[in-house]
């Protein structure tokens, strides 16, 4: 009688699935969804909760945190220069994305406007040094910037510990990207436009930056945040290039890490700085969100 | 205000000659239409002069200066596009003054200037629209003020109203006749349309395949075309092209003949092969035979198709010789199809049986193997009165 029960509701569910295919769609989005928000919003709870538990609370801490300590966040600031290593971050990726965009916006022209022989391989080899693992680099890039290489006689100049020494890599790294985006983008422009430019009066680099750049701007400011956000959240350079000191252009994985002395180890400091870092880049990416959700959809499928 | 001359201009892509050997030469104020097919090398000849493409050999000049190397910024130059081309994220006004502004001209001039352009295109009052909230012959007539603003030596215009439907195609080709009268610069028109040709231009290059086959007058075009090519191209409906011969009698075809008296010294020979070119209109039913300036004896033809078009009717008419009837060959490759525009009154119905003359006096000869023309009508001394099919 009882199992009699159970598969007759379980009867009128299936029934009613058949008969409305479209809730059992939004049941399943919904479920989707929860996962995709709990895996990615967990790690934020976690932090928050290792954040506010006292230093002296954090062993066996449980998915609640072990007391409430707000104070932390100013703590973090007293302790060392936080703002100072944030400051710096946002001064490297603010330069590596001009940077970038520049030569990116220069480059994407050549590709995608302009024949020539050899434009593929060119473009694709490019395209490769995005797919080298930085590691790869590390070595002689150390030896380069710290003046250890000369070149018919002159030794390269000294960048470690100044902001070259992050920018150059960065740039490097991050530039096929923005090249392939801006490629995409300005060779949707059509030819009329430049050539309209250029007939008025300006020369291809003036059409470029007068008409090209501002009828793609979708596209330069993905490339633009893009290149920000991977260049902020950058590890392996950022950590080996300097000596960590926040006036030499340390960025932020030095003050997080900062905490971490020889005697202690200050997590709830750590996650409380992890916070706050992630700050800047959490509001460009609530400023240009609709631009880049247009750039990374349109490109493919403008018209 | 400036002539433009182009002295043996080729340009190559890879192994295509998009453009061979063009001399031409445009006077200062002239308003001159290139026209031909797509794929004819007119639009690459206007991004020469452009200074857009980069002729392979050969100059550019325009005025005095050898401009060929010359960046089209340094031309003193305007173009307008077929697509348009207005700036979209600029307004009307900016869009206007984009090539004075780079020029560094003062505000006040600028305001004054555009002002005046927007004024002879019948714009004004449209300075802050952008040109997605223009009407497709509005953002035209922007494109053309954007051109007239600077002042230009010389306008280039690439198929401008190719884009525009039919009604303001026609309204637009009066408004730049008006605005060439005002301005009076030279004008180059690149078009494929050759009513919009014939209408607008004081002169017409023609060109087929990267050559220029003529540069005339529109009338000199339609009435003494230099070659088959520019016979056909120009007048619409195209004008009819048989094959024939030369003979003592007149020339001769597989189904007909038209009897002339051929005399040696008018660049034809006996036994020459030749294309006859007689345009639709110089066709007449035999029964209207006066109408024709000098008609040839009738020719028996069979009507295929009519297509009223309500000022005319156009008769497509099957020339069927005697001997090709005999041989059993009728509606074969043999048989000519002509094409004869009647007035409307004329009473005609299809498979109609219907002699049509021809008028000498606009019978075209060209030769059949160059296609160069050799005469614009045939003499019509020592005619024989008899109707004449090709053979006995």
């Amino acid at each position: 009688m009882e199992e009699n029960t159970t598969n007759s509701r379980v009867n009128v569910y299936v029934q009613k699935a058949i008969r409305r295919p479209g809730s059992v769609y939004k049941t399943a989005f919904y479920i989707a969804t929860f996962g995709f928000l709990v895996s990615t919003l967990f790690p934020f709870y976690w932090l928050t909760a290792l954040a506010v538990t006292p230093q002296d609370q954090i062993y066996g801490l449980g998915l609640l945190p072990n007391g409430f300590n707000p104070g932390v966040f100013i703590e973090i600031f007293q302790q060392a220069p936080l703002h100072r290593f944030i400051f710096n971050s946002i001064v490297l990726s603010l330069a590596t994305t001009i940077f970038v965009i520049l030569l990116a916006s220069i480059t994407g022209y050549v590709f995608g406007r302009l024949d020539f022989p050899g434009k593929v391989p060119i473009m694709l080899f490019v395209l490769a040094i995005s797919y080298f693992p930085p590691a790869s680099f590390l070595i002689p890039l150390f030896e380069l910037f710290t003046g250890n290489v000369s070149i018919l006689g002159l030794s390269s100049p000294d960048l470690f510990n100044t902001p070259g020494s992050l920018i150059l890599p960065f740039s490097a790294l991050f530039m096929p990207l923005s090249i392939f985006i801006l490629t995409t983008f300005y060779s949707q422009i059509p030819d009329g436009l430049e050539d309209a430019a250029r007939v008025e009066g300006s020369t291809r680099l003036g059409a470029l930056f007068r008409v090209i750049i501002p009828l793609s701007a979708p596209g330069v400011v993905t490339a633009g945040v893009l290149t920000f956000i991977y260049t902020y959240n950058e590890f392996f350079f950022s950590y080996l290039m300097n000596n960590g000191q926040p006036e030499n252009w340390a960025p932020i994985v030095h003050g997080i890490l900062n905490y971490q002395t020889q005697y202690e180890q200050l997590y709830n400091y750590m996650a409380a700085a992890s916070l706050v870092a992630v700050i800047p880049v959490a509001i460009l990416v609530v400023l240009a969100q609709e631009q880049i959700i247009s750039g990374l959809t349109s490109g493919a499928l403008k018209e | 205000m400036a002539q433009v001359t182009l002295k043996d201009i080729t340009k190559k892509y890879g192994d295509v000659q998009a453009v061979e050997n063009m001399d031409l030469e445009i006077k200062d104020g002239e308003f001159v239409c290139l026209v031909g097919p797509s794929g004819c090398g007119k639009s690459t000849t206007l991004e020469m002069m452009a200074g857009l493409t980069e002729p392979s050999a050969g100059t550019v000049t325009i005025g005095d200066r050898d401009v060929t190397y010359l960046p089209p910024k340094d031309r003193n130059i305007a173009m307008v596009f077929q697509n348009i081309a207005l700036f979209p994220h600029m307004s009307v006004y900016e869009n206007a003054s984009f090539g004075l502004s780079l020029r560094k001209i003062e505000t006040e001039e600028i305001d004054q200037r555009v002002e005046q352009a927007l004024e002879t295109v019948e714009m004004s009052g449209t300075e802050d629209r952008m040109p997605d909230e223009l009407s497709g012959g509005q953002r035209q007539r922007v494109a053309i003020a954007r051109a007239i603003v600077r002042d230009p030596d010389v306008f280039l215009m690439d198929e401008p109203l190719a884009n525009l439907d039919a009604k303001l195609r026609v309204h637009m080709r009066t408004e730049l006749q008006r605005i060439h009268k005002e301005l009076g610069t030279t004008i180059i028109y690149v078009t494929h349309d050759q009513a919009e040709a014939m209408t607008m231009s004081d002169r017409i290059a023609v060109l087929n395949e990267g050559k220029l086959q003529q540069l005339a007058p529109p009338l000199e075009c339609y009435n003494q075309p230099a070659n088959e090519f520019v016979a056909s191209f120009i007048g619409s409906p195209s004008m009819n092209m048989v094959k024939g011969t030369i003979s003592h009698e007149g020339i001769v075809t597989e189904e007909f003949s038209l009897p002339a008296s051929i005399a040696d010294g008018d660049g034809l020979n006996i036994d020459q092969s030749v294309i006859i070119g007689i345009r639709p209109e110089d066709l007449y039913p035999a029964s209207n035979a006066e109408q024709a300036g000098d008609p040839t004896p009738s020719v028996d033809a069979r009507v295929e198709v009519l297509e009223p078009m309500g000022e005319n009717i156009f008769v497509y008419l099957d020339v069927v010789g005697e001997e090709v009837n005999q041989s059993g060959m009728e509606g074969a490759q043999g048989a000519s199809q002509l094409l004869m525009s009647v007035d409307p009154s004329f009473e005609v119905s299809e498979d109609d049986h219907l002699p049509i003359v021809f008028d000498r006096e606009k019978i075209h000869l060209f030769d059949a193997n160059s296609g160069e023309a050799i005469c614009h009508q045939i003499s019509t001394k020592a005619t024989p009165d008899e109707i004449t099919t090709d053979g006995e």
